[in-house]
C-alpha cells in the first residue's frame, strides 16, 4: 500500500503519457521503494518517511531519495544521496526538535544514525560497527519476521537532547545488549554494554527521568540459568556512566515493563509481580506492581495490586468468568490523565497445548519441529487506578483470539519473558499503540481484531478512547471494496487509511478520526 | 488549457436542494441555473470534440484523441455540474460584456464560444482551448469593477483567439513522438546505470521548455488582451489593478479573519482550547531555501510570468492611451449585486461539491460579517450535521482539507479544530449552536430539520 503512494507520486512526475508502442519517461524510469514508516515522537505520529532507490549509479552504488512528509502527508523535504546498494532504513524517531534515521548497511555491518535539525538540515551522522552477534540478532528478528511495518524498534527519543538506542545481540543462547546515546544539540555519543556478574543479559529501555536513562535487566549466570537476577540500572545521560543498579526483588519478584512520568512528573516503573519463590515458568503473576523511583535508583513508593483481592473486585461477573480464559497479562502502556487517574492497558496471553506441536513431536520423536505448546493471544484489558495506584476499575474488551505456534524449546521460556518475546520477537500482540493528547484529557488505545460476522468477515482496526471521563469504542473494517487497503497510525485519535483500487489505478488516502 | 493563475481542482457534483415548506421562507434565494442552456452548451461541446477527433490526421491520431478526450472530461464535469452558473440574469450580463468585446473587435466574430461564470471558490479564470471559457465566482468577488472583468475576459479570449491551447497540444505531441526523444529513451531503456538521472535531465528540459512557452503565451495573451480592451471603451488601467489583484489575491480576504472561539463558544458548552492546540512538528523551522531547486530553476518552472513583470510590459502602452475609458458600461448595480450573491453561491457550491471544511469556513465568515445571516446559520448547522455523519462513517477525510501553509491562518485553525474534535463534541457544538439561533430561524425552511438532527446526534 505504501508502495502505491510512491508509485503514484512518481507517475505524476512524468510529463509524457504512456503508450505501449513507444517509449515514455515513465516506462523507462526505474524506482523502487525500500522502506517507509510513520515517524513518531513517543506514541505520537509526526510524519511519514519513504526511502527509495531513485537510481542505480554503478554495480555497487545506488542513488537514494529520502522523502519526509508531515502528518498531513505534505512533503517537507527530499534528501538525495549516493551510497552502497546494501543500505536500508531500519527506524526513525523524532524528539520534539530533531529527527533521526537509522540506516543499516548489511554488507559492511554498520549502523549509521543521521540526525536532521528543525531547519531540515543534516546536523550529525554517527557510525557504529555491528558485532557479529548483533547482526545475528537482526537477521533473526527484524530481517526474518514478516512484519508489515518492517521496523526495528529500539530507538527512543529524549526530548530536545538526543536519542537512546538499545541494540540486542544474540549468538545461540548467548544474549546481551548495547545501549547508545546520540546527542542532537552537539555531536556526542556514548555506549554501555553490561558485563559484570553474568553471561547472558536481556535489557529493556524503560524511560528517562531527570537526566537518567532507566533499563530493566535480566542477568543469567549461565546458559541454563532458570532464575535470572532481575534488576534496574540507571545510566547518566550525559556520560553513559552507570549511576545505580537496583534489584527488583523485594517483598515480591517484580518485572518492570515500562516507565511513566505521572503524579506531577514523578517517575514510576510498573509491571507484573510474582511470589519470590514462584516458578515463573508456569506460575501466574500475582498482579501488578508500581514503584515510584528517583534518579538515584531509590524506590520512593511501592504498591502491589493483586489479581484476586484487588482487580477481582472490579471485574463484573461475566468478566470474572473470563479471567481464567484471559491468561497472563502483558502490560503495554500506562497513562495518567489530567484528572490524576491512571490507566493501564494490557493484553492477555496464555500457553495452550498445540495439536500441531504434539503431532510434530510424535513425528520427529520429540527432537524438533514445533513446540507442544502454542500461545493464544486473548483480550484487551483496561485497568483504572487513582493517583495512589488503588484500583478503581477493570474492564475486559473482547476480541478474537489468535494462536502463535512456538518453535521447539519454548515450553521452557518463563512467562514474563514470553510476553516480551510475543511483543518483540513474534510481533503477535493485537495491540498497536496508545496515543495521548497534549493536555492529557483524552487518549486512544488502538488494536487490531478479526470479525467473522454475517455482514462482514475480515480484519478490523479497533480503538478504545477516553475523552474527558467517558470511554467509547470504535472500529474500522480494514477489508473494503479496494484491491488493497491498510490502516496506519496518524495524529492522536486519527488513522491514515489507504485504499488502492487496482482496476481504476486509484489510490484513496484519507485521515479518519476514531470515534 | 490556459488559466489565469494556473490552478486546477477537481470537485464532485452532487445535486442538492433545500426542502421547502409552504409557510416558511427560504434561507436564501439562490440563483437558479438555466438547465436548457447548460444542456445546449454541453451538446455543443460534445459536437466540437467529435468534430475535432474526426478531423484528425493519421499521424499521432491516438495521442491527440487521448488529449482531447481528457480535456473533454473536464469540460463535461464543469458543464454538467452545479459548478457552472447559468442563471439567466448573471449569464446574460456576462454575455453582454463578451458581446461588447466582440463588437469592438470584429476579428473575434464567428468564434464558437461558451463563456460562463463558475461557482468555484478559487480566484481564477481559464480557457479550455475549444471555446469554453470560465470566470470563477471566487475571482469576481474580489474585482472592483466591470473593467477588471473585461480584462480577464479579453485575456482568456486572447488565448483562444491565438490558439495557445491547440499549439501547446501540437508541440507536446510532436515532442513526445520526436525521433530524437524516442531514440534517447530507447537507448536509456537498455542502460542499467544513471538512467533516472538522465531521464531527470530530459524531463527538466522538457518542463522548462513547456513552462517557458506557457509564460510567453501569457505575455502574448496580455498584449492581445490590451489590444482588444482598448477598443471597448473600458478603462485600461483596470489591467494594472487586475494584475495587482492576482498577485495579492491568495493573501486577501473579503471578511475579517474568522473568530473560531467566538463561533463555537456557548454558555452551556464553552470553547475548548485543546481543539486548536498546536503540536510539535518535524522541521518546524524549515525555510524556503530547503528546495532542491535553484532560484533560476524555480523561476523556470512558473507557468505565468510574475505579475510585476506583466504590469511592466504593458504599463507604457496603457499610459499612452490615457484615462479615457469607463469602469462600468453594462450594469454597475448588477455587477455589485452579483459580487455579493456569488459569495453565497460559492458557499453553497462547496457543500454540493462535498468540500465541507470550505463550506463551514465561508458560512461562519458570512455569519460573523452579518451577511446573509439566515443562510449562514442554516448552512453551519447542516454542515456540522454532515460532518458528524461523515466522521461516524470514517469518511470525513474525503470532505475536509488539511492544514496547509498556502491557506489563510484562520482557515488552518478551523481545519485543526476539525481534525481534533471528537464525534460527541461536534454533536454538542451543533446542538448549542442551533439552540442559540432557534428563535431567529423559526420561520426559515430547513432549519428545524437540522436542529432536530443535531439534537438526535447529541443524545
Amino acid at each position: 500500500m505504501k508502495k502505491s503512494i510512491l508509485a503514484l507520486g512518481i507517475l505524476l512526475l512524468g510529463v509524457i503519457g504512456t503508450n505501449a508502442q513507444k517509449f515514455s519517461i515513465e516506462n523507462v524510469q526505474k524506482v523502487s521503494l525500500r522502506n517507509s514508516d510513520a515517524i513518531k515522537e513517543g506514541s505520537e505520529v509526526k510524519g511519514y518517511y519513504f526511502f527509495y532507490v531513485s537510481d542505480k549509479i554503478d554495480k555497487k552504488t545506488n542513488e537514494y531519495t529520502l522523502l519526509v512528509k508531515d502528518n498531513d502527508l505534505k512533503t517537507l523535504k527530499e534528501v538525495k544521496f549516493q551510497d552502497t546498494k546494501h543500505v536500508s532504513i531500519l527506524e526513525s524517531s523524532f524528539n520534539g526538535t530533531d529527527l533521526i534515521f537509522l540506516l543499516y548497511n548489511d554488507d559492511e555491518r554498520t549502523f549509521e544514525y543521521q540526525v536532521y535539525g528543525a531547519d531540515g538540515k543534516k546536523k550529525h551522522s554517527y557510525m557504529r560497527q555491528l558485532t557479529k552477534k548483533e547482526e545475528r540478532y537482526l537477521e533473526a528478528t527484524y530481517r526474518s519476521v514478516n512484519d508489515d511495518e518492517q521496523t526495528f524498534k529500539g530507538l527512543y527519543p529524549i526530548e530536545g537532547k538526543g536519542f537512546i538506542s538499545n541494540t540486542p545481540s544474540r549468538e545461540d543462547k548467548d544474549y546481551t545488549f548495547q545501549v547508545d546515546f546520540f546527542a542532537t544539540d552537539k555531536k556526542k555519543t556514548w555506549s554501555y554494554t553490561p558485563t559484570e556478574g553474568g553471561k547472558k543479559f536481556i535489557g529493556d529501555y524503560l524511560g528517562a527521568y531527570n537526566g537518567v536513562a532507566f533499563f530493566q535487566v535480566l542477568r543469567y549466570g549461565g546458559a541454563f540459568d532458570q532464575k535470572p537476577d532481575s534488576y534496574m540500572i540507571g545510566l547518566n545521560m550525559e556520560t553513559g556512566k552507570k549511576i545505580f543498579e537496583k534489584p527488583t526483588d523485594s517483598k515480591f519478584r517484580f518485572y518492570p515493563a515500562s516507565m511513566s512520568l505521572i503524579n506531577e512528573g514523578k517517575a514510576y516503573v510498573f509491571g507484573e509481580y510474582f511470589d519470590l519463590n514462584a516458578n515463573i515458568m508456569k506460575d501466574k503473576s500475582k498482579g501488578f506492581a508500581f514503584w515510584g523511583i528517583d534518579e538515584k535508583g531509590t524506590v520512593t513508593s511501592e504498591k502491589y495490586v493483586s489479581w484476586d483481592l484487588d482487580m477481582g473486585k472490579y471485574l463484573d461477573v461475566s468478566s470474572k468468568g473470563k479471567i481464567d480464559d484471559f491468561g497472563f497479562m502483558y502490560l503495554h502502556n500506562m497513562v495518567q490523565t489530567a484528572d490524576g487517574k491512571i490507566y493501564a492497558i494490557g493484553e492477555g496471553y496464555k500457553k495452550v497445548a498445540s495439536a500441531l506441536g504434539i503431532a510434530s513431536k510424535i513425528l520427529t520423536g520429540g527432537r524438533g519441529g514445533a513446540s507442544a505448546l502454542k500461545l493464544k493471544i486473548t483480550d484487551m484489558l483496561l485497568l483504572s487506578f487513582d493517583s495512589e495506584f488503588n484500583i478503581k476499575g477493570a474492564k475486559i474488551y473482547d476480541k478474537n483470539s489468535n494462536n502463535v505456534e512456538l518453535p521447539n524449546g519454548y515450553e521452557f521460556v518463563s512467562t514474563p519473558l514470553m510476553g516480551k518475546m510475543i511483543k518483540y520477537y513474534f510481533g503477535e500482540f493485537d495491540y498497536a499503540y496508545t496515543q495521548v493528547n497534549g493536555d492529557k484529557t483524552s487518549f486512544t488505545v488502538c488494536y487490531s481484531d478479526y470479525v467473522r460476522g454475517k455482514d462482514y468477515k475480515g480484519g478490523t482496526f479497533n480503538s478504545i478512547t477516553y475523552n474527558e471521563g467517558k470511554f467509547t469504542t470504535d472500529k474500522i473494517n480494514t477489508k473494503s471494496d479496494a484491491s488493497r487497503s491498510s490502516v496506519l497510525p496518524g495524529k492522536q485519535g486519527q488513522v491514515l487509511i489507504m485504499e488502492y483500487y487496482r482496476k481504476d489505478k486509484r489510490l484513496d488516502v484519507h485521515f479518519e478520526k476514531l470515534n | 488549457m490556459e488559466t489565469m493563475k494556473g490552478r486546477l481542482f477537481f470537485l464532485f457534483f452532487i445535486a442538492a436542494s433545500f426542502t421547502t415548506a409552504a409557510q416558511l421562507q427560504p434561507v436564501f434565494n439562490f440563483l437558479q441555473d438555466d438547465t436548457v442552456l447548460k444542456k445546449n452548451y454541453f451538446e455543443k461541446a460534445v459536437q466540437q470534440k467529435t468534430a475535432a477527433i474526426n478531423s484528425l490526421a493519421k499521424e499521432h491520431k491516438d495521442d491527440y484523441k487521448r488529449i482531447y478526450e481528457s480535456r473533454f472530461k473536464e469540460i463535461e464535469e464543469l458543464l454538467t455540474s452545479s459548478r457552472s452558473l447559468t442563471a439567466t440574469e448573471a449569464h446574460n450580463y456576462l454575455q453582454s460584456i463578451v458581446q461588447k468585446i466582440i463588437t469592438a473587435n470584429p476579428e473575434l466574430k464567428g468564434l464558437e464560444l461558451r463563456v460562463i461564470f463558475s461557482r468555484d471558490c478559487w480566484p481564477n479564470a481559464y480557457s479550455m482551448g475549444e471555446g469554453t471559457i470560465a470566470v470563477n465566482a471566487g475571482l469576481l468577488v474580489f474585482m472592483a469593477n466591470e473593467a477588471e472583468l473585461v480584462f480577464v475576459l479579453c485575456h482568456e479570449l486572447s488565448h483562444y483567439y491565438l490558439d495557445h491551447s491547440g499549439k501547446a497540444i501540437k508541440k507536446y505531441v510532436e515532442t513526445v513522438n520526436s525521433e530524437d526523444l524516442q531514440k534517447e529513451l530507447k537507448r536509456l531503456s537498455k542502460e542499467e546505470f544513471r538512467v533516472n538521472q538522465q531521464l531527470g535531465k530530459i524531463t527538466q528540459s522538457l518542463v522548462f521548455d513547456s513552462r517557458s512557452h506557457s509564460r510567453n503565451n501569457e505575455a502574448e495573451a496580455d498584449r492581445q488582451a490590451f489590444r482588444f480592451m482598448k477598443n471597448t471603451g473600458y478603462d485600461c488601467n483596470a489591467i494594472i489593478s487586475t494584475l495587482q489583484l492576482l498577485d495579492e489575491v491568495d493573501d486577501s480576504s473579503l471578511f475579517k479573519p474568522l473568530n473560531i472561539e467566538q463561533a463555537f463558544s456557548f454558555n452551556e458548552y464553552p470553547f475548548k482550547k485543546k481543539w486548536i492546540q498546536k503540536e510539535s512538528a518535524i522541521f518546524s523551522q524549515l525555510g524556503e531555501e530547503n528546495s532542491l531547486l535553484s532560484k533560476n530553476e524555480k523561476d523556470s518552472l512558473k507557468t505565468h510570468p510574475d505579475c510585476s513583470k506583466r504590469i511592466s510590459l504593458l504599463q507604457d502602452s496603457i499610459k499612452a492611451i490615457g484615462n479615457s475609458g469607463k469602469l462600468f458600461q453594462v450594469n454597475e448595480s448588477l455587477f455589485k449585486q452579483l459580487r455579493k450573491d456569488f459569495i453565497a453561491e460559492i458557499t453553497e457550491r462547496c457543500y454540493n461539491g462535498k468540500n465541507l471544511s470550505r463550506n463551514l469556513y465561508y458560512s461562519i465568515l458570512l455569519l460573523q460579517a452579518g451577511e446573509n445571516t439566515p443562510m449562514a446559520i442554516y448552512s453551519i448547522s447542516r454542515c456540522l450535521n454532515e460532518i458528524y455523519e461523515k466522521q461516524q462513517q470514517h469518511k470525513l477525510g474525503f470532505t475536509i482539507d488539511t492544514e496547509n501553509k498556502r491557506f489563510p491562518e484562520d482557515y488552518n485553525l478551523l481545519l485543526r479544530l476539525l481534525s481534533k474534535i471528537r464525534l460527541d463534541e461536534i454533536a454538542s457544538i451543533n446542538y448549542y449552536f442551533c439552540q442559540q439561533y432557534q428563535e431567529l430561524m423559526k420561520n426559515y425552511t430547513g432549519f428545524a430539520e437540522e436542529m432536530s438532527k443535531a439534537t438526535r446526534f447529541k443524545n
